[in-house]
């Protein structure tokens, strides 16, 4: 595996975080006493609670529901009693949000959906039905409903799964591949059954041989396997099909529009768990950082709270001064040691005060250049944070805000230390 | 419940990203002081000691000045301006380098001194960026004003910029074009050679063409200077002393060598045209200001004002802001360009 991935204009994205991590099995961490479970934890409105304080709640029990077409449910993530309802920072949106407290109480029991092991006797409605019963969402980071993207099966003409892991921190996804390659396969098949399309391409970072096991299914179902350049920037699901079918997908719709369905790897297996084995998305592999213990990936309970993960990798939350959820380069800082993880989280990065922020002293910009040289989407940033700064919001627009993924890439190259992020700005 | 209380908890929710190439801008003004010290050795062993003085003149008259000025700032509360001396160095650099030898050390003091608080420390504070280039607006203006003082005894020749013996030549035609380019020869070199390789007057960073020139080259890889504002701008120069050259029925290397390696061209083209606050962002900008950059000093070198590439300079600079409007790469997921 790779040290570095090279960027445009031959930047290199520093990618030591998880070298080597490839080869470390996943590791479940025990269900943590208390859950602290958002009800808000997808694209869309929350559903409404079903359950109420003094409720005892099974493992995989439907705490929420709603009944509109991006609403999902949320699954309890453990055995135990709701002590009850507290308004917490969202991790994602940082407002203020609604989150059930489950303290784990006697034995663990499941409360599990209807299984269906031969899925290919099941209709499309029946797998999307599953599918969204299950609360599955994308888990590559955007959260979008895996149910809605499974409906778009129209126009749709290629599916694509999406193994390519591109950020700095993450491994958990090769990992997933390596240890689970027939539930993949499964969630793989489901899908394409489910969008009825002929031809499905797996992304991978990987090099050929690389996922020997994995492969061989692949070629066995005539599924292509797509190796690509290990870079960052085109993990990013549009420029992902611009890279693999040549289709530019207008930065006002979606890959659909353009008939291709992206869905993360991860979320194969959350297919496969839904609709093979009736279980509900309550837990998922993640990638752990930290200098201190080095990386690790990790099974983990959703609702588990960062210090009990910090706790089971013997860091001592006192020590930790910044925590990111999901992405270094994409992912906020969590609020709180009790802050929890949500579905679409795949890694965490504990940070001690000693490791200073690169952006915590910005110099103007020096209109060098280096953002808009390395924009993988070929805006101006330094334009862009330009007109932001001088509150000149109606050139934004000129100056092709929308077509930006919020990478950060801008920022990560900026010589004065700027938090150039454009689209992050203008909200 | 009682584990949701207290502020232990409590950790620092900072925005994306959180990681960093680690190229800071000190480190850009390091390499690029490093990269400027080939020009100015090459100087040295060129022209002799005169250079090495001119530059520790404009270095210690901007550093003194910094000084000055990060005292003043963090007395006053202000936020520093410049943290560290690489980039006030880098400025020394450059006006030391775009003097030549022969210049009085008064005026020397006078451009740095300008260009330091004016342009450099006054124009970021007041405009939050630079749309000059500092040493360029300050010989340009200082120069100027020294060439109106008719008051003075020679203010032509003190002025430098309309320097008698080169308002006097005639490039328009061959023979003017031949006296002029014999200005160059010496004992050991013809006029192209020394042109290209070893001049013993004028701007001391373009002592040496070729040295310049690998110098130049070096900083589009090392710091990604906008390398295509250097190349336009001597693409347009080397195009058009070609066809002058045939025009006028001269030799069109002998123009090429006048007209690009002049130690004004050469030293502006990478050390002073591609300076980033002052020069346009989009791609096909940089190209179009290198090309009308190249074709302003072209005319002013045709008028006699060899060293017109620094008011060209300025001029261009201040249509930067328009050259950001236009020549817009199309962005991914858009329908067409600007």
């Amino acid at each position: 595996m790779r040290r570095y991935y090279e960027e445009k204009q031959g930047f290199k994205i520093d990618a030591e975080m998880k070298l080597d991590l490839e080869k470390d099995p996943f590791e479940e961490i025990p269900p943590p006493p208390v859950a602290t479970v958002f009800l808000d934890q997808h694209v869309g409105s929350p559903g409404k609670p079903l359950v109420k304080e003094g409720d005892r709640v099974l493992t995989g029990q439907k705490i929420t529901e709603g009944e509109e077409a991006l609403t999902l449910p949320v699954h309890s993530p453990i055995t135990g009693r709701v002590t009850g309802f507290v308004e917490l920072r969202h991790p994602i949106s940082g407002s203020m949000k609604q989150a059930v407290i489950i303290e784990a109480e006697g034995e663990e029991g499941w409360l599990l959906m209807e299984k269906y092991p031969d899925f290919k006797s099941l209709t499309v409605q029946e797998i999307i039905g599953r599918v969204r019963e299950a609360g599955i969402v994308g888990l590559g980071g955007a959260a979008f409903p895996a149910h809605i993207k499974l409906s778009r099966g129209a126009d749709v003409d290629h599916l694509i799964i999406n193994a390519k892991e591109s950020d700095p921190n993450l491994a958990c996804d090769v990992r997933l591949v390596l240890e689970r390659p027939e539930e993949l396969i499964n969630g793989i098949e489901i899908m394409a059954h489910a969008l009825e399309v002929e031809q499905v391409i797996f992304a991978t970072r990987t090099e050929e041989g690389e996922l020997h096991q994995f492969e061989k299914f692949l070629k066995e179902r005539g599924i292509k396997i797509a190796h690509i350049r290990p870079s960052y920037s085109v993990g990013s699901e549009r420029l992902l099909v611009r890279e693999l079918l040549g289709r530019e997908v207008p930065a006002d719709q979606f890959p659909p529009d353009v008939g291709v369905v992206v869905h993360n790897v991860a979320t194969c297996l959350a297919t496969t768990e839904a609709v093979v084995e009736g279980k509900p998305l309550i837990s998922r592999g993640i990638t752990f950082y930290s200098r201190k213990t080095g990386g690790k990936n990790l099974w983990v309970r959703m609702g588990t709270p960062v210090e009990h993960i910090l706790n089971y990798m013997g860091i001592s939350s006192e020590s930790i001064d910044r925590v990111v959820l999901g992405s270094i380069m994409m992912g906020k800082g969590a609020p709180d040691l009790r802050t929890p993880l949500v579905k679409c989280f795949a890694g965490v990065v504990a940070l001690t005060s000693d490791e200073h922020t690169p952006y915590e002293n910005p110099y103007p910009c020096i209109r060098c250049g280096y953002c808009d040289a390395i924009c993988p989407v070929d805006i101006y940033p330094s334009l862009l944070l330009e007109a932001l700064e001088k509150g000149k919001t109606e050139t934004l627009d000129i100056l092709n805000i929308d077509s930006c993924i919020d990478c950060n890439l801008c920022s990560y190259v900026c010589p004065s230390s700027i938090r150039v992020n454009p689209k992050q700005r203008a909200r | 419940m009682d584990m949701l209380k207290g502020g232990r908890y409590s950790l620092r929710p900072e925005l994306p990203p959180h990681l960093a190439l680690g190229v800071s801008k000190d480190k850009v003004m390091l390499k690029t002081c490093v990269i400027m010290s080939i020009p100015l050795i090459l100087g040295v062993l060129a022209i002799g000691w005169e250079a090495l003085w001119q530059f520790l003149i404009s270095a210690g008259t901007v550093l003194i000045l910094h000084t000055i000025i990060q005292f003043w700032e963090s007395q006053t509360g202000r936020r520093v301006s410049y943290p560290t001396t690489l980039s006030p160095l880098v400025l020394a650099m450059i006006v030391g380098l775009s003097m030549p030898a022969s210049s009085p050390y008064t005026v020397t003091v006078g451009v740095a001194g300008l260009a330091m608080v004016v342009f450099k420390y006054l124009q970021g504070r007041l405009f939050t960026r630079k749309f000059v280039n500092p040493a360029a607006a300050a010989k340009a203006v200082l120069l100027t004003v020294l060439t109106l003082m008719i008051f003075l005894e020679d203010p032509l020749r003190l002025g430098m910029l309309y320097h008698p013996h080169h308002l006097r030549l005639d490039l328009l035609s061959s023979t003017g074009f031949t006296e002029a380019i014999a200005f160059y020869e010496t004992n050991t070199l013809t006029a192209v050679q020394s042109l290209f390789f070893w001049k013993t007057h004028g701007w001391i960073g373009g002592a040496s063409g070729l040295g310049t020139l690998v110098a130049g080259i070096i900083a589009c890889f090392w710091i990604r200077l906008k390398w295509r504002i250097p190349l336009a701008f001597l693409g347009a120069m080397a195009v058009l002393s070609a066809g002058m050259g045939f025009f006028t029925g001269g030799d069109p290397i002998s123009r090429i060598a006048l007209h690009v390696f002049t130690g004004s061209t050469i030293f502006l083209a990478f050390f002073m045209a591609s300076e980033p606050q002052s020069t346009p962002m989009p791609e096909k900008s940089q190209y179009l200001f290198g090309i009308a950059l190249g074709a302003l000093t072209f005319v002013l070198q045709l008028a006699g004002v060899l060293g017109g590439s620094i008011i060209a300079l300025v001029i261009l600079n201040l249509f930067t802001p328009w050259f950001d409007k236009i020549g817009h790469k199309r962005a991914i997921g858009m329908k067409g360009g600007n």
